[in-house]
């Protein structure tokens, strides 16, 4: 198989991998190449930089969906035979957007300001990536488009995102809401000594000592919000078939340096046991390693630098002539360790799985045409294995 | 100028992901051992990278020794949670019981940034501490976490000190916020690449350390810098060269002209996004540490990141004192 027939054979494909690989610019351009050929496709994007977000449509932060308009794409060169649209997941807008949805009108106001609550949809583990997948839910119900492709937040490991309704699921286990939202419970910390007099005791006493009166507000959030999670685990329910949907591709992005690598290696040993295949893998930013590949050998040897150097300083002289033989020296082990580096990645993935290299551009990729030339790279390869 | 920042005793070294923060730390660290300081180097919840790049096995809540003069601890907020409330609660047997209980995880989920703060706060007492009448270490170097944004840490004892109440936490955090913005103790060293997003972010944080955190930066460390070695003459000449070179030489030379535009195309946005910088921040000195060609990112090349770490700030120096 190909990264083409996978993109063409999924609805949603999720763009996982670490911070600063190009994961963001390889899901505008796989989503503008659905529209290519033909798709109604929408990418949601994260934090796009600056001018990739202006060229997607999306020049301010807003939930809603932007159509990019056909005479854009006409400046460009381009002429899609589908559509494209562009979100930007606003994660705290997003928070509270469910809560409006969903939470009594009367009960809003007091979760809005709850610090529990706030402290819960910024920065509790998982909630990004968790409202991700939400958005992506109601992407995948609104049947408005048939390819949609996600940029997952940056996590260290891109587990996280896959992780994430389950942990959600964990922290708002119904059990434990339930005894949150005993009346007595708020009323203190002694009524917890009924229940477990040391445990109650010890709570008491740090809670004296920290100054944190964390619980009562726990409590206080979960006491508003009751009559929402029924609701809650039916979407976080919704959230884990979507992400293993047959028609769910999940496409790891990295690139070849070696934390890098290791970290998507970790990845897709992990994939099976959460049983989410990872179906393909983009390399960026590869530097290609030239090989003469005739006359039997793969290396550059000295006395072709050498000759390359005289051909040179003829007409440049011996001093610029070395460096550029240097500067190309440079590059070539740069590109051996990443070469040896990825063959090793790639004979631990699993067999058809496509695997593709994109090169280091040395300019910034930011509008549809330059998005549109990663296609060459990113549709032109074989399997693995 | 870079040195005087150096002789402050805690560094936070921060920046996004992918730009090669850790890195960037260990040689800080390489670079403060060999200067004669009894150095610690700090790693935060369980990336256990900086420890591998300076030699280490392996890390736990306890300061080992690397190398002589140089020790890595593990910080994890939860484990210094646990360590505080020990000392707080002297009852071993009752605080197990207490540790494995749901509501515990809810206290310690809840809190609004309790376990950054305990994070902080273990730093801050291993910046602090003494030994025999003097400090423990010279100096201490944190690779700050790089998921969502570092300054989460540097902000929480500020948030809990203005949002706490009366309490050990809330006086506890007030002796950080101190410890934190003085700047006769330290450095926030930002890390970050010449391109367009890593500077926006850089930017972003730099702003955000003077305004709301008033936190001193001691620098600003912009890391993997291409500088073309050759003219674009040379390369206009080679090109050249391409369309009159036999079949056989034109592969190789069409190869050689296509590493030599890349370094040029880097060398370019690089020198850009430097000018950006320099324009932004005028205050802090900007380090530059140039782009390494190895096949392999070990060792030998964090000791050589330091040594250009330690010839950027001479250099720099020398340029400030002959005046703008």
């Amino acid at each position: 198989m190909t990264l083409a027939d996978l993109v063409a054979r999924h609805q949603i494909v999720i763009s996982a991998g670490s911070g600063g690989v190009g994961k963001t610019t390889v899901a505008a351009s796989l989503a503008l190449w659905g529209a290519l050929e033909g798709r109604r496709a929408v990418v949601l994007t994260i934090d796009p930089a600056r001018r990739l977000a202006t060229s997607l449509g999306l020049e301010s932060l807003g939930s809603g969906e932007r159509t990019i308009p056909a005479e854009h794409f006409r400046t460009q060169g381009l002429t899609p035979r589908g559509t494209l649209a562009a979100m930007m997941l606003d994660q705290k807008g997003a928070w509270d957007a469910l809560v409006e949805r969903h939470a009594p009108p009367e009960a809003r106001e007091r979760i809005l300001t709850n610090r529990f609550y706030q402290h819960l949809s910024q920065s509790f583990a998982g909630s990004h990536e968790y409202m991700a997948i939400e958005q992506l839910c109601a992407l995948a119900e609104s049947g408005r488009y048939d390819l949609i492709v996600v940029d997952t937040p940056p996590t260290r490991h891109a587990l996280d995102f896959l992780e994430a309704p389950r942990r959600i699921a964990d922290f708002l286990d119904r059990k434990i809401i339930k005894w949150f939202v005993r009346p007595y419970f708020s009323a203190g910390w002694s009524a917890l000594r009924a229940m477990n007099r040391t445990a109650g005791f010890l709570l008491r006493r740090l809670e004296q000592a920290t100054g944190i009166a964390a619980l009562a507000e726990i409590s206080d959030f979960f006491s508003s919000m009751s009559g929402l999670f029924e609701n809650f685990q039916t979407r976080i329910d919704r959230a884990h078939e979507i992400l293993r949907a047959p028609g769910t591709a999940l496409v790891l992005v990295s690139s070849p340096e070696e934390q890098v690598l290791g970290d998507a290696e970790y990845l897709s040993s992990k994939m099976s046991a959460l049983r989410m295949p990872l179906k393909g893998v983009v390399l960026n930013r590869v530097h290609a390693e030239f090989r003469p590949g005739r006359r039997g050998r793969d290396e550059i040897g000295p006395e072709e630098l050498e000759h390359v150097s005289e051909l040179l300083g003829q007409t440049i002289g011996a001093a610029e002539a070395g460096e550029l033989a240097a500067n190309f020296v440079d590059y070539q082990a740069l590109a051996r360790g990443e070469s040896l580096r990825i063959e090793q990645f790639r004979g631990g993935l699993p067999r058809g799985v496509p695997v593709v290299n994109v090169p280091n551009f040395s300019r910034d990729v930011h509008d549809l045409a330059s998005l549109a030339g990663m296609h060459a790279y990113l549709f032109a390869s074989r399997a693995a294995g | 100028m870079i040195g005087a920042a150096l002789d402050r005793r805690l560094h936070f070294v921060v920046g996004k992901g992918g730009v090669g923060k850790t890195t960037v730390a260990a040689a800080l660290a390489r670079l403060l051992t060999r200067r004669g300081r009894r150095t610690l180097a700090v790693e935060v919840d369980d990336e256990r990278r900086l420890s591998a790049l300076l030699g280490a096995s392996g890390t736990t809540g306890t300061p080992t020794p690397v190398a002589p003069g140089l020790a890595v601890v593990a910080i994890e907020g939860r484990a210094a949670l646990e360590e505080y409330l020990g000392l707080i609660i002297p009852v071993k047997r009752l605080l197990s019981t207490i540790f494995s209980s749901r509501i515990y995880q809810y206290f310690v989920a809840a809190a609004p940034g309790l376990k950054e703060l305990m994070t902080v706060g273990k730093i801050w007492y291993e910046t602090t501490r003494e030994e025999g009448g003097r400090p423990a270490w010279d100096a201490v170097v944190v690779d700050a976490p790089a998921t969502g944004h570092s300054l989460q840490y540097l902000r929480m004892p500020q948030a809990a000190r203005d949002t706490f109440g009366p309490g050990l936490v809330q006086r506890e955090a007030a002796k950080v916020v101190d410890l934190l913005r003085d700047a006769r103790t330290t450095a926030v060293h930002l890390v970050t690449l010449a391109e367009e997003m890593p500077v926006a972010e850089t930017l972003e944080t730099y702003a955000q350390l003077k305004d709301p955190l008033a936190m001193p930066v001691g620098s600003v460390i912009v890391n993997r810098v291409h500088h073309r070695r050759f003219s674009a003459a040379a390369l206009a000449a080679l090109r050249d060269a391409i369309k009159r070179a036999g079949a056989e030489q034109r592969a190789l030379l069409r190869a050689v002209c296509e590493r030599a535009a890349e370094e040029s195309g880097w060398s370019d946005i690089n020198a850009a996004h430097l000018a950006r910088l320099r324009t932004a921040i005028r205050d802090v000195p900007i380090v530059e540490l140039p782009f390494l060609f190895v096949e392999e990112f070990d060792r030998a090349e964090v000791e050589r990141l330091s040594r250009e770490l330690e010839a950027a700030g001479t250099d720099r120096a020398a340029v400030s004192a002959l005046g703008p």
